[in-house]
């Protein structure tokens, strides 16, 4: 598929974007996270696109998956709308500090922070300590 | 990309509870399956309780007589609130060799269910529990005798379906199964049981002294975070019948009321009361950090919640999700004002992960929690795999330039739009 953005054009193979869309949207949905992280290497690694025009469609994209996931959750009892209460004004304001902090923060050094952390929560949850 | 984690999406109350109605009958005789039992010499036991109200959990001190050299059991039970819970059947049936694919749920869960036994079953108890994760619910209830005064979930309305690929895929549970005779919904029900209440200390506990004259005392230990409101008490004598039927002796109920204030508050959907500056706590620490790390929060966020606290794995998934639901929204609304949204490339692969959304939901019922765990853990890793990539000199050179190019564009972009406006 041919793709226009801002007087470039671009090919995108929407074979192995749909494919893995649909693969990381099922996983998504399922465990209840967001498909940024996977998306975005899919976009750029998969489909060779150029990162500004993945910033903006992937979001659009998952937010697709996003909407689909909670109505189907909801349909299936899923949802507490107390605990959803809790968690809201805790989110919203971490989504606003979170960039304050960032600016301060070396990514490269966050991520690999990032990193260990997860690869110890990882190990927590195969049970393997 | 960063994806905030902030929360969305409004929503009315989903909370349907059935309350399971429970037949007080006041003492009565009651023996299985044979009726007429000549158990006219045995009195019923009687029962009372030293308080009728704690305060998020408690002791409760039981006391009454039973007929001399009878063991005493007690059924603990919360009356007023009830849970969903569902159970997969897919492991394969030992005797025809099929796979069954059934999908059980019921609604009339009692939030809180317990049997104690006499003290010195507490031998055979640790057997059990040395099963680990193996144990069986149904088989310790045999074990210790107590299968007999299991009686308040058997009752339970469960709902069958045949859950088929082509059903999953479609995102449907399945057809609806003609109701079970009320002696394999009493099987059943102590699969669910197993499924809600997962560990033996939870479900059994060897707590009833009984003295050689048939009195008897029992603390009673109800933990905190227990769903509040009316808890039931009912006390069995069990006159094992050589060879017979056994004779169950049945006292009157009695209940006391578990309440619960602020800042604890009471989780229907997951049936456990929480105190919530917690989980307040963790989701604002983990959003943030979502936010440096670049990654949604949910990643973090839901291992975390279904391991520190007893949420079942589908309300954790099914709550966080749509948290970021806003935040998403405003995402798009704000790229789409400088024109960064290729919409035809954006829509086509959503219709793609429209489908995989619809899917995903089905699936998290599917699974027990300990495979939630397990399948999250390789994301997790994967995840890893990603972010270390991301690190990497290599990587660090080409995503500069392309930093470089995404500022050139954006900057354009806000300069178009500002002309424009």
């Amino acid at each position: 598929m041919k793709v226009e953005f801002w007087g470039h054009e671009f090919q995108a193979n929407m074979i192995v974007g749909c494919t893995g869309g649909f693969l990381i949207a099922i996983m998504s949905s399922m465990f209840g996270f967001g498909g940024g992280p996977f998306m975005v290497p899919l976009m750029t690694v998969g489909m060779r696109l150029p990162m500004y025009i993945v910033v903006g469609s992937s979001l659009l994209a998952i937010f697709f998956n996003t909407l689909m996931g909670t109505i189907r959750h909801y349909q299936f009892g899923n949802f507490d709308l107390l605990f959803f209460l809790i968690m809201f004004p805790a989110a919203l304001i971490g989504g606003y500090v979170g960039p304050q902090i960032a600016k301060r923060l070396s990514p490269t050094i966050v991520k690999r922070v990032a990193c260990a952390g997860l690869i110890l929560l990882a190990l927590k949850l195969l049970g393997l300590y | 990309m960063k994806q905030r984690n902030i929360f969305g999406f409004s929503s009315a109350l989903f909370a349907v509870f059935l309350f399971i109605a429970i037949p007080i009958a006041g003492a009565q005789t009651e023996t299985p399956a044979a009726p007429a039992a000549p158990a006219a010499s045995l009195a019923n036991p009687t029962i009372q309780i030293d308080k009728t109200e704690i305060d998020n959990g408690g002791v409760i001190t039981v006391t009454g007589t039973a007929p001399a050299g009878l063991p005493v059991y007690l059924e603990v039970w919360a009356s007023e609130k009830t849970v969903r819970t569902n159970r997969f059947d897919n492991k394969k049936d030992p005797k025809t060799g099929q796979i069954p694919y059934i999908f059980y749920l019921t609604y009339d869960m009692p939030a809180y269910y317990k049997i104690f036994v006499p003290t010195d079953m507490k031998g055979a108890l640790d057997e059990i529990k040395a099963k680990g994760k193996a144990w069986k619910y149904s088989e310790a209830l045999k074990a210790l005798g107590a299968d007999v005064v299991y009686t308040v979930p058997g009752k339970m309305k469960i709902d069958r379906y045949k859950a088929t690929i082509m059903a999953s895929i479609i995102g449907s549970r399945g057809d609806l199964l003609e109701p079970m005779d009320p002696e394999e919904n009493r099987q059943r029900s102590m699969q669910l049981v197993q499924v809600r209440f997962k560990s033996v200390d939870k479900l059994l506990g060897a707590d009833v002294d009984v003295k050689p004259d048939g009195t008897y005392t029992a603390q009673v230990k109800i933990r905190s975070g227990l769903a509040p409101g009316k808890y039931e008490i009912v006390a069995f004598a069990v006159d094992k019948k050589e060879g017979g039927k056994p004779i169950v002796l049945k006292s009157d109920s009695v209940t006391f009321e578990n309440k619960i204030s602020f800042p604890v508050m009471y989780l229907s959907t997951a049936g456990t009361s929480l105190n919530i500056i917690w989980p307040f706590l963790l989701a604002l620490v983990v959003s943030i950090f979502g936010v440096l790390m670049g990654a949604g929060g949910g990643f973090i966020l839901n291992p975390l919640l279904v391991t520190i606290f007893p949420l079942p794995h589908t309300v954790v998934a099914g709550t966080v999700m749509p948290t970021v639901l806003f935040a998403q929204g405003s995402g798009i609304y704000n790229y789409s004002k400088i024109k960064f949204i290729n919409w035809k490339l954006g829509a086509g692969i959503g219709s793609a992960m429209l489908v995989g959304g619809f899917i995903g939901p089905k699936l998290t019922e599917l699974i027990t929690l300990d495979q939630f765990k397990f399948v999250f853990g390789w994301i997790l890793l994967v995840l890893a795999a990603l972010m270390f990539w991301q690190t990497t000199p290599g990587y660090l050179a080409k995503n500069k330039k392309e930093q470089a190019i995404l500022k050139e564009f954006k900057k354009r972009a806000e300069e178009s739009a500002k002309a424009k406006g």
